[in-house]
């Protein structure tokens, strides 16, 4: 019984019968990962700069924007901003708007993940040493660019591994996009089981291939932000 | 405002349910996470045969997200194995599996951060091996990997929304039947994220300040 199991569960046939349609549900995953990624990386730019700033009101909007992304939970958040988000915006504009899955799913998975990023940013910013800023600022350059010539260089060295934890963590969550029903590799998989009543094969044969995809490209990453952090600080 | 007392404040009852069931099933994905990790953690570093098994079920745990799990987990281990039967089982099984990969890196870099030394000395009074961990290591490990059993926990309690897609009734579950009920979204959704939000928070926060007091305690301040 389990050996017949174990030879069915490891037969992949009927995944790879699919592997146009799933495979074009995996660039779907890579879509919403690279838009939200820019959008979490401008958003959680902004907010790191907000909560490294000598105004008050910028620092609190910093924190309460960290705070809030951070702690929420992904799906809590993209089912907000699907179903929510869009009557919001409607009420306040007199007019009806509704978001397309990918786009509410872009919206959400940046909010989240620019509240990490924010973190792992700011870490970066402040590691930087204040002997290096005041010296800056006594060769009279401006605070732009003390940032653009000096602190983000060295931040951007300095956090690179941390933000590559937060990039695979926001690989993996695409994965959820599928709930609401952007047509992922996830959402392909529920719906040829639907059809070939056959879950064993499919659904661990997409946990096979996100597994390899991901630790693949954790280990990747690893390995080249460590060989270029070695390379600039020898 | 009354739309909030109908739709919220009125149905409390439903969503604390639901919270409920997030926060049991948390503690138990939680406590079989912690004893596991550790578990995988004491494998990988001493039990050579077994070693590469535990290595390469630590690196599935971590490099598979959490809701491809849930499904497998779901659909696939009850035809492999007969197990779980329940909805229920199968969420916080999922959940166990994907943090005990994470907490079994992090006893691992605990345990290999304790000087060879103090094993030697405990062995030079007469502790065993299983004495000396213990006493003298596992404490110290706890202690030092505090912050990140509490970070660790936090990422359950968000993992822990995907299991209302396969009908554990925990709150994300209730809300959205409540939404389905009202068909009124916006208060229901956003008091449950705000719910959600200011637990995580809470959580943290207590964490954070009870794993820094015991640090302080046992002299490794932050």
């Amino acid at each position: 019984m389990f050996s017949q199991n174990l030879r069915e569960m490891l037969d992949l046939a009927l995944f790879w019968e699919y592997r146009q349609i799933l495979l074009a549900g995996l660039a779907f995953n890579f879509y919403v990962f690279a838009v939200s990624a820019v959008v979490a990386v401008s958003l959680g730019f902004l907010a790191a700069l907000g909560r490294v700033n000598p105004l008050r009101p910028l620092r609190w909007l910093g924190a309460i924007h960290v705070e809030t992304f951070r702690n929420a939970p992904d799906y809590v958040m993209l089912v907000w901003v699907h179903f929510v988000l869009p009557l919001l915006l409607s009420q306040m504009l007199g007019q009806r708007i509704t978001f397309a899955p990918f786009v509410s799913a872009v919206i959400a998975l940046g909010l989240v993940y620019s509240g990490y990023l924010a973190e792992t940013f700011r870490t970066g910013i402040q590691a930087v040493p204040k002997g290096q800023i005041e010296a800056a600022r006594a060769c009279g350059m401006g605070g732009a660019l003390i940032m653009r010539r000096i602190i983000l260089p060295q931040a951007v060295r300095m956090m690179l591994p941390e933000a590559m934890n937060n990039f695979v963590s926001l690989f993996k969550a695409t994965t959820i996009v599928s709930l609401i029903t952007v047509p992922d590799l996830m959402y392909r998989v529920s719906m040829v089981t639907q059809q070939e009543m056959r879950p064993l094969p499919l659904y661990t044969g997409a946990a096979i291939t996100y597994f390899l995809l991901i630790w693949g490209v954790a280990a990747l990453a690893r390995a080249g932000s460590e060989r270029w952090r070695r390379k600039i600080w020898a | 405002m009354g739309n909030w007392e109908r739709l919220v404040w009125n149905q409390r009852d439903v969503l604390l349910q639901g919270l409920l069931v997030t926060i049991e099933i948390c503690a138990i994905a939680f406590a079989v996470a912690i004893v596991m990790g550790l578990g995988l953690a004491l494998i990988r570093l001493y039990v050579r045969p077994l070693r590469w098994i535990a290595g390469f079920w630590i690196e599935y745990c971590r490099a598979t997200p959490i809701f491809v799990q849930l499904m497998w987990v779901n659909y696939v281990w009850p035809e492999l194995i007969g197990w779980p039967t329940s909805f229920y089982t199968a969420g916080w099984v999922a959940l166990a599996l994907q943090s005990s990969g994470y907490l079994a890196e992090t006893f691992r870099a605990g345990i290999e951060n304790i000087g060879r030394g103090q094993r030697e000395a405990a062995a030079a009074v007469g502790m065993s091996p299983i004495l000396a961990f213990r006493r003298i290591v596992l404490p110290q490990v706890l202690v030092m990997i505090a912050p990140t059993i509490v970070t660790q926990f936090t990422v359950i309690v968000k993992s822990s929304t995907l299991v209302s897609v396969i009908t554990v009734q925990d709150l994300m579950f209730q809300s959205q039947r409540l939404v389905n009920v009202w068909y009124e979204p916006i208060e229901i959704l956003t008091a449950t994220a705000a719910l959600y939000i200011l637990f995580i928070f809470a959580v943290s926060a207590l964490g954070k300040a009870l794993a820094d007091r015991l640090r302080l305690r046992y002299g490794l301040g932050t």
